[in-house]
């Protein structure tokens, strides 16, 4: 005997029907094993290791401190490249959009002209 | 009566046609934009990029080439040397002043620079010429600026783009889709606005 | 990954794709909820759902380099599972199953006004159309508006708001039915 469903209660109840589910406590392991079950050139290679030694103390630092800055370079690059990335799609969607701008336009112009003609 | 594809593609098709190659003389076609601060501080948004050859390999390198899209973009980009783009929306009709704009209007008076296009439409106000730079017979260059009550738009390609390809994305910018005759949906303008 | 505070999406973004596999497991725990809905309701089968969670999570990393920000990891997330859901259903045959809210009932939760209601809701949103079905699922599960909808499913706006527009009558309906069908 439910009152018929006005649109606003509707939305309310599907937003409530609708609520995500979890996958389930296996889910994220056996994403993670499929990405290891891949062969060896589809994984992402290996992050430098840092070497470790008494006897090359120094040296070992100096690569550490090497490692680190050529990794807050790699880091750097992505923020770049995909600063990049975001200014060109920019770039072609307003181009886009202005080259419709003028098609548009040019329909307009030919769509007024038989009225005119009709009207001399 | 409305604008028959076949006039459309009389339009893009020498562009694209010409652009089936890239010139090495890069220099003319590519317009010096001022900064238009001017313009810039009285506008309520503003678009300001320039991607030259370097930055736009950069970018392509994170185009993803197993997405459809990202591949026919990264496709579209092939023979581009650079991407420049100014675009200024104001809160009041035709705020900005046409001195600065007029600077850029006299490079395309050059003669590398042949006007495309100039349309005028007293409907919506509006106001679009597209230019394209030939060197040698070759189209190494595209020049569009659009005048709008509210924004004011100059768009600056050096290389060759292939018009026919950039249309073909057109819905993947986060630009709706419009009904033009190649293919679309037949002939319904989508777009209206939301409000 | 170190520190106590939580990471945002943004910093596991940049630790996952600097070869962290805990970061990305740690992206995949953040998003796996919206992701494996999202192909449960499209797809009407827990296992196909799951199935193909995992693979929109496998195509992630792999091109975690095309994700910009954390604003775009979920507009690439929902964008990918849903191409991937209608790309599916349009391969295989649909067969009617009464798994998705069996599934779907067991993992909600019971706080619920009316858990019936909700289920019969969730098997009407499942008999749409799938371009319908996912419309309203990017609205009410996701909470996009049309314009969002629009570009996630690659559709005019106009044409997201007819499916909204339409799919709600066509629930309304279908409940009054049922509602009268009971008393």
């Amino acid at each position: 005997m439910s009152p018929d469903l006005e649109n606003e209660d509707l939305e309310r109840r599907l937003h409530g029907a609708l609520e995500a589910v979890d996958p389930g406590e296996r889910f994220v392991p056996g994403v993670l094993a499929r990405i290891a079950a891949e062969p060896a050139h589809a994984q992402r290679p290996p992050r430098a290791a840092a070497v470790v030694s008494w006897l090359a103390f120094g040296l070992a630092a100096s690569v550490v401190v090497a490692v680190l800055l050529a990794h807050e370079w790699q880091l750097r690059r992505i923020e770049e490249g995909r600063e990049a990335r975001r200014q060109l799609v920019e770039a072609l969607r307003v181009t886009d959009e202005k080259l419709n701008l003028a098609y548009r336009a040019v329909n307009t112009q030919q769509q007024a002209a038989p009225a005119e003609h009709s009207g001399a | 009566m409305k604008v028959s594809s076949s006039m459309w593609r009389w339009l893009l098709g020498p562009v694209a046609a010409l652009g089936a190659s890239v010139a090495l003389a890069a220099p003319p076609a590519r317009l010096v934009l001022p900064d238009f601060e001017d313009l810039a501080a009285k506008a309520t948004e503003s678009v300001n990029i320039s991607l030259d050859t370097a930055l736009l390999g950069l970018a392509a390198g994170f185009l993803d080439s197993s997405d459809p899209e990202d591949a026919a973009t990264k496709e579209l980009i092939g023979g581009l040397k650079g991407i420049y783009v100014r675009s200024y929306t104001f809160g009041a009709d035709f705020a900005y002043p046409s001195a600065q704009v007029d600077l850029v209007r006299k490079q395309l008076a050059a003669p590398a620079w042949q006007r495309l296009l100039e349309v005028n439409s007293s409907r919506e106000h509006t106001h679009v010429d597209i230019y394209v730079s030939v060197d040698r017979g070759v189209a190494n260059g595209l020049a569009i600026i659009a005048s709008e009550p509210r924004e004011f738009t100059i768009v600056n390609i050096v290389g060759s783009i292939d018009l026919a390809k950039l249309h073909r994305l057109e819905g993947k910018f986060g630009v709706p889709k419009l009904a033009l005759p190649q293919g679309n949906d037949g002939g319904k303008d989508d777009r209206q606005p939301d409000k | 990954m170190s520190g106590d505070e939580p990471c945002t999406s943004g910093e596991l973004l940049t630790q996952a794709l600097a070869g962290e596999r805990a970061a990305f497991g740690a992206l995949v725990r953040a998003h796996q909820r919206s992701v494996y809905s999202l192909a449960l309701r499209m797809l009407s089968d827990r296992h196909a759902a799951e199935d193909l969670a995992q693979e929109v999570f496998l195509q992630l990393y792999h091109n975690l380099a095309s994700v910009s920000s954390e604003a775009h990891l979920g507009f690439w997330l929902r964008k990918v599972t849903m191409h991937r859901a209608i790309d599916r259903l349009r391969r295989t045959p649909r067969y009617a199953s009464a798994a998705p809210e069996e599934a779907a009932a067991a993992a909600s939760d019971t706080e619920h006004a009316d858990p019936m209601l909700e289920r019969r809701l969730r098997s009407l949103v499942s008999e749409l159309a799938p371009a319908a079905r996912a419309v309203v699922l990017l609205r009410y599960q996701e909470d996009l508006d049309p314009v969002e909808i629009a570009r996630t499913l690659k559709m005019p706006v106009n044409t997201v708001k007819s499916h909204l527009k339409r799919s709600l009558a066509q629930l309304r309906e279908r409940m009054n039915e049922t509602a009268d069908a009971l008393t």
